[in-house]
């Protein structure tokens, strides 16, 4: 409870009008060529997203356990980091965990569709700690991923290996309709 | 006046003047509580389905993009709840199960279209959920693989093919 009161007493402090920012100021971030991209480069709090939602805040910020967000410095506004940097398929949140509770410094993508619904979704590339001089590349995911997967050993990328997403894949198909009918699927996309 | 009276008057303009310059933001006026809902939705990628980058809106969810949609989930990519009405919920916790970076309780609900009580939090744009209950589970309801085939076209390898 006392960091998410530090984070909002941050946020409502150097809060101005989101308006007069330009977060693209200084980002080296990669271009992905999404259609609603555009670089952001910011000062955030890192907490865990349950904690800033709705107040239930453990020190730890779940120990990995939950999807992690950024509060801006410059406004305030709560951002949802639901990318890292790899093209794998892979979120934030283990990316931002070893932040947990600290000021950052993020350099990434901010998603902007209002369309459909998205707005202040960010692909996280590059963090670093206040007063760091290095950057840590958002792109641990993977050795995360096989470090907690030490069996899953073969050829192909990781979500070709998984146990979790084969064995759903061999009890329901991969279009989830149940075997007899991903079978027809495949049979016609055969032919 | 005396001086802890003045350094308590000092301090009630501070705080005074903070509240004036720097409103606080929304979550910090109700944090707790949320807004009561029942919702009909499908268990969607939010990613994919935000950015754009496996295609449009309606080729990423259903059927076409349940191998994907469980890649993503496992991946430790949000999941979210998109209702009839084009909304999205950012799930936060599954009936007490806070585990919304990769769970098995939202992996096991990829595609799937559920009905759910709960509570909403909107923040800065978006919709944040915390369910409290799964009242029901109709499975993948979006046959979307009859439009679109596999999405991506990978999520099905060539020797699934042969």
């Amino acid at each position: 409870m006392i960091r998410a009161a530090i984070a909002v007493l941050l946020a409502a402090t150097f809060a101005t009008p989101a308006a007069a920012q330009d977060f693209a100021a200084g980002s080296e971030a990669k271009p992905w060529g999404l259609y609603a991209e555009a670089p952001a480069r910011f000062t955030a709090t890192v907490s865990d997203a349950l904690c800033a939602v709705t107040g239930d805040c453990p020190a730890d910020c779940g120990a990995g356990r939950r999807q992690m967000v950024l509060m801006r410095e410059a406004d305030g506004v709560l951002v949802f980091p639901m990318k890292n940097a790899q093209p794998v398929f892979s979120g934030a949140a283990s990316e931002l965990l070893p932040f947990c509770g600290q000021r950052v410094e993020v350099d990434g993508l901010l998603i902007t569709d209002p369309d459909l619904g998205a707005e202040n979704v960010y692909l996280v590339q590059r963090i670093r700690a206040e007063g760091a001089a290095e950057w840590t590349a958002a792109n641990q995911w993977t050795k995360d991923w096989q470090a907690a997967n030490p069996g899953a050993t073969g050829k192909g990328p990781w979500f070709r290996r998984d146990p979790r997403i084969n064995a759903a894949i061999d009890a329901t198909g991969y279009f989830g309709l149940g075997l007899d009918q991903d079978a027809a699927i495949l049979k016609g996309l055969a032919e | 006046m005396t001086l802890p009276r003045r350094i308590a008057a000092t301090l009630s303009l501070a705080l005074a003047a903070l509240a004036l310059v720097a409103p606080l933001p929304a979550a910090a006026a109700s944090p707790a509580e949320g807004e009561a809902v029942t919702l009909t939705g499908e268990f969607i990628d939010t990613w994919c389905y935000f950015s754009g980058v496996m295609g449009g809106p309606d080729a990423v969810i259903g059927s076409a993009h349940h191998t994907c949609a469980m890649w993503c989930s496992a991946g430790g990519i949000p999941v979210g709840l998109l209702t009839g009405d084009g909304q999205v919920y950012m799930i936060l916790s599954i009936e007490g199960d806070d585990a919304s970076n990769g769970g098995d309780a939202q992996f096991a609900l990829a595609s799937a279209t559920v009905t759910a009580e709960g509570r909403v939090w909107r923040r800065d744009g978006l919709n944040y959920l915390t369910v409290s209950k799964i009242l029901g589970n109709d499975g993948i309801t979006r046959l979307t693989h009859e439009d679109y085939g596999p999405v991506p076209d990978f999520a099905v390898p060539a020797e699934a093919l042969k």
